[in-house]
């Protein structure tokens, strides 16, 4: 086990060095100075190379590179060329209301497909099972800005029960703040719900055929009671990369949702930046989510190693 | 003990195994042989009540005067495990590869309500009387022939009065295989021992059914039956697991079990000795030593 997890902390440190270096390189081969940028089409030479001397752009991108990559591990993303103020706090600020919707919307997903999910395996033979299965194909069918906007639709605009965007913190009011995050979860985690379904019937169905469920029956369990006790933790095992996968989704999802719902997030900091040119905080808030991806791949492959002893 | 009467098996109204009636003394062992698709294992699981979907069985089978069949599964679970048990073919998939083969074994004591501390010391025991001094191990730890001894640790665990083998020995090299028929015969009550292996059931049993196209075709006490076989199947059967000299043909049951099995006798489109007669069911008779053929061997 200890072995295992330094081999996993040694990839996952590896790469995210590696995904330092392509994020950087990507965002320096961009077209476009920031300084000219900023400074518009009638600065003067002389304006804009001051600028570049002021953001240090001038320098050798390796030097950048360093100076960067160095901040970075000491928590420091550089300040921001547009507003000025420190980039690290910004995301900062920002990370938690988009944590809080990709979490919540992964909570939902699971609250929806893994009874239905096991219902659908433990049911397959009649329509009801069959029925679930079908639902599921639609919902996988719906991206998930499609089902923010009509979930908007129908309880803002319709039922005028929800607010339609905005946030409201949760320091300031808590039942609001549930209320402006409701419909953005419900739009992240229904698809999400739709497409693990799929995945998680298969597995219960997989491990519904296994010998091991057969002779937790012949110990005297019921088929369902066989099914909880042996069949749930073997079914979690491919239902976790899955959910690896969809947690990346879910991250990239948000950066839409933000944008449908008008919440203070990630996304919207990072469409912000592209917008204004803000390369340094592009390049930060990319970094962020890269390293985000990473971190939930560890995740994952500890998950492995708790639930099947194989691994270890 | 075990009384079976007029044991049917059906799928999809095809008749699997049809008619089957025995019964098992206390301490008694007795070989259940056939070729593959005769009807063995579905015999076998009926009387666990773990038909697979779709596959049901009629007639009767009482164990210590207990119903087993014909009752929901809430009466029969109560059963299984504990006053009849099972050991499977296939030991590298039996066992569940995320727990610990210690708690596999409590598992089945604690379900029929012996107190936790006191199975896990009883669980403990009976790894060490099969020889698997590792309760903390998973089963991708232990190799084949360990994984099913840990198998006979759960099936005997509760002392249950019938335990019923489905081909244990047959995934297992011959010399794990014959550790675990000796722990069988030492540590098992009345056995139900299914195998085609004609040489593990002399080495085992008392008494032998012979199954084919889902009848038993003949019975009896195994030294009368393997050396004075009356049915034709019975005699081909063992003609074909005797050893011959080097240099002559292999005897062999010609054709291979049918998809569908004839009316009348089964055997009679692979039996030399078919005649008109065999159009109409053979009836297994005979006190003792019975079988169900029209031109049995002398």
């Amino acid at each position: 086990m200890i072995s295992y997890l330094a081999k996993r902390v040694a990839v996952l440190l590896a790469s995210t060095a590696t995904a330092g270096v392509v994020v950087f390189a990507f965002m320096a081969l961009l077209p476009g100075d920031p300084a000219e940028v900023a400074l518009g089409v009638n600065a003067t030479p002389e304006a804009i190379e001051a600028l570049r001397r002021q953001w240090g752009t001038d320098r050798p991108p390796l030097t950048q590179f360093l100076d960067w990559i160095g901040g970075l591990a000491a928590g420091d993303f550089g300040v921001s060329y547009v507003t000025s103020s420190p980039i690290g706090q910004q995301i900062g600020e920002r990370l938690g209301v988009t944590l809080t919707l990709v979490v919540g919307g992964m909570v939902i997903a699971l609250i929806v497909a893994v009874p239905a999910g096991t219902f659908a395996a433990v049911h397959h033979r009649n329509p009801l099972g069959a029925l679930i299965s079908a639902a599921s194909q639609v919902g996988i069918a719906v991206p998930a800005f499609l089902a923010g906007i009509l979930l908007v639709f129908v309880f803002a605009v319709q039922a005028q029960a929800l607010p339609s965007g905005g946030y409201v913190p949760l320091t300031e009011d808590p039942s609001l703040w549930f209320q402006s995050l409701l419909l953005p979860w419900l739009s992240l985690g229904l698809v999400q719900g739709a497409v693990l379904t799929r995945y998680v019937r298969s597995a219960v169905l997989e491990v519904m055929r296994e010998d091991y469920l057969r002779t937790a029956r012949a110990k005297g369990r019921g088929r369902m009671g066989a099914l909880w006790r042996h069949g749930l933790r073997n079914a979690a095992i491919p239902v976790v990369t899955v959910l690896g996968l969809q947690l990346a989704t879910l991250l990239i999802g948000a950066v839409v949702v933000e944008r449908v719902f008008v919440i203070p997030g990630l996304g919207d900091l990072l469409l912000n930046g592209v917008a204004q040119r803000d390369l340094l905080l592009v390049q930060g808030v990319v970094m962020v989510l890269v390293v985000a991806v990473l971190l939930v791949n560890f995740v994952v492959d500890v998950a492995y190693a708790v639930l099947d002893p194989r691994l270890r | 003990m075990l009384s079976v009467e007029a044991l049917t098996v059906r799928a999809d109204g095809v008749e699997l195994v049809r008619e089957v009636s025995f019964g098992i003394a206390p301490g008694e062992r007795v070989g259940l042989i056939g070729e593959s698709g005769s009807g063995k294992s579905l015999t076998a699981l009926s009387l666990m009540g773990l038909l697979p979907e779709g596959v049901s069985a009629t007639g009767s089978a009482t164990l210590q005067d207990q119903p087993l069949l014909g009752v929901p599964d809430k009466r029969v679970k109560g059963l299984r495990g504990r006053v009849v048990s099972m050991v499977f073919q296939e030991p590298m998939t039996a066992l569940n590869p995320t727990m610990r083969v210690g708690a596999q074994v409590s598992e089945v004591m604690t379900l029929h309500g012996v107190p936790r501390a006191e199975a896990r010391e009883r669980a403990l025991d009976l790894l060490g009387r099969v020889g698997v001094e590792a309760p903390r191990a998973y089963p991708h730890q232990l190799s084949g022939g360990q994984r099913q001894r840990v198998m006979l640790a759960i099936a005997l665990a509760n002392e249950p009065s019938l335990l019923i083998c489905d081909e244990p020995t047959t995934a297992l090299d011959v010399t794990v295989q014959k550790q675990m028929l000796e722990l069988i015969v030492e540590l098992a009550p009345a056995v139900l021992f299914i195998t085609h292996d004609l040489a593990v059931v002399a080495s085992v049993c008392s008494r032998v059914l012979v199954m084919y196209g889902g009848r038993v075709v003949e019975s009896g006490p195994l030294r009368e039956v393997f050396t004075n076989p009356r049915h034709r199947y019975t005699e081909g059967l063992l003609a074909a697991s005797k050893l011959t000299p080097r240099g002559t043909r292999l005897p062999i049951i010609p054709g291979a079990v049918p998809s569908r099995f004839p009316s009348g006798c089964p055997f009679r489109d692979r039996c030399a000795h078919a005649s008109p007669a065999c159009e109409s069911d053979p009836a297994l008779t005979g006190e003792g030593h019975a079988y169900a053929c029209w031109h049995p061997r002398d």
